[in-house]
């Protein structure tokens, strides 16, 4: 399993139960990042991924469904019950602050940075992908 | 009816419709929207400040009501009070408010309780930011008076540009529309808000994507504010003490008595033993001075 999660300078990533921020080219590069497989993700996170239902496997309990090598896209729920039998992290930075309530379990010690890639969103200036591998 | 009679009946038309204009931005009524000019929140219910730049309110539900809901923008800031403080502001923040062109230069404005002070342990120095209500990058506005009052460094940035970039993202992303309330909440007379109460819900999606209802602290660890000034000092010193004022006193520097320039005595004393002063009436009780019985100085 593979976790990805968007944060914010702060490793935020929810607020009053709402992911702090979203975008459309964002969106995209995960489902790249999924390279062709399922993209398990909650039914919260399901609701902004509309526009391709055939790839998005949605469920309560989406970390324990997914098999190996699968992406998982955590928002509303923690991803650190599931860091230890991950396999990658992708972490996007929204390169801004914002309120939260939900951190993103920082730092990720044992885990080396693979690569690192900036990119412009749709609303976002500018969006830096990481991604970890032990 | 004559050229004469129309000019005036016109004349008079106009003068009705801006009294009428100028009584409703008085009262508070801008466009369809009323303004709110008091803060809903209690800030005996507040906890006190701990280090967390903001807390929940009403279980972080905003307290707008069914008929606010509008999907067209607007934003509506209320007049100065008698202090000259601001009240609150108002919007509904869609694309077509947002800015265009650069922020301008804020600093002619004096909010209330404005002080120019500088701290070490403050990022950037100044204490006292220039605080929008609605932040520039919602609603583009620039040195609007009734939008900018005197926070604290750290409320600016830590308390409320989070919630700010929040807002603005999701408008520009979905171009849908987010309800905004900025209130500053003071206590009695006070020329410095102790914080402000920012709600927020967005309109299209009912709330799905932005719904908060939060107080900002207008605090900045390390520091001790006196709100009803805006005077501060380091934590853990002591307050500084007000300067006594300066005033004009005639000594008698033989009985060692002083008077006030007006008094009978001052005028009938010997010219060998008058002098002029100016200074604290302290210090000159410390040199043995006395102040006299019947000026009472």
């Amino acid at each position: 399993m593979r976790i990805a999660a968007c944060i914010d300078d702060r490793g935020g990533m929810l607020f009053n139960r709402r992911r702090q921020s979203q975008d459309r080219l964002l969106r995209q590069d995960l489902l790249s990042e999924a390279a062709g497989g399922p993209l398990w993700m909650s039914p919260y996170s399901q609701g902004q991924f509309s526009e391709f239902p055939e790839q998005i496997h949605a469920a309560e309990d989406f970390p324990r469904r997914a098999g190996a090598g699968e992406l998982c896209f955590f928002e509303d729920v923690d991803p650190a019950p599931w860091l230890e039998a991950a396999e990658e992290v992708v972490l996007y930075h929204w390169n801004r602050t914002y309120p939260f309530d939900r951190r993103f379990p920082l730092p990720l010690t044992g885990w080396n940075l693979e690569r690192r890639e900036e990119f412009a969103g749709s609303s976002h200036e500018k969006i830096t992908k990481e991604v970890y591998r032990r | 009816m004559k050229k004469k009679n129309r000019t005036i009946l016109a004349l008079a038309v106009l003068l009705v419709l801006l009294a009428g204009a100028w009584y409703l931005r008085s009262a508070g009524y801008v466009g369809q929207e009323p303004v709110q000019t008091s803060a809903a929140v209690d800030l005996e219910n507040v906890p006190p400040f701990s280090g967390e730049p903001y807390v929940a309110v009403n279980n972080n539900v905003p307290s707008f009501l069914p008929g606010e809901l509008t999907t067209s923008s607007y934003e509506v800031y209320s007049p100065l009070d008698d202090l000259g403080r601001c009240g609150v502001a108002s919007a509904c923040v869609g694309v077509d408010l947002m800015p265009t062109e650069e922020r301008e230069s804020i600093g002619q404005v004096k909010p209330s309780g404005w002080q120019t002070v500088k701290y070490d342990c403050v990022d950037g120095k100044y204490l006292y930011n220039r605080c929008h209500l609605i932040g520039f990058q919602l609603t583009g506005e620039n040195a609007n008076k009734q939008n900018l009052i005197t926070g604290t460094r750290y409320m600016n940035v830590e308390g409320m540009l989070p919630f700010e970039n929040m807002v603005t993202d999701y408008v520009k992303e979905t171009e849908n529309h987010v309800l905004y309330r900025v209130s500053p909440v003071y206590d009695g007379d006070d020329l410095v808000a102790r914080g402000v109460q920012m709600e927020a819900l967005s309109v299209e999606d009912e709330g799905e994507g932005v719904s908060f209802n939060v107080y900002v602290y207008n605090s900045q660890p390390g520091v001790e504010i006196d709100y009803a000034t805006g005077e501060s000092w380091l934590e853990g010193e002591a307050r500084p003490e007000e300067d006594e004022p300066e005033v004009s006193y005639i000594l008698n520097t033989s009985s060692k008595k002083f008077h006030l320039p007006t008094c009978s005595g001052a005028s009938s004393m010997k010219k060998e033993n008058r002098e002029e002063y100016t200074g604290s009436r302290e210090d000159l009780i410390a040199q043995g001075y006395e102040p006299c019985g019947t000026c009472k100085p």
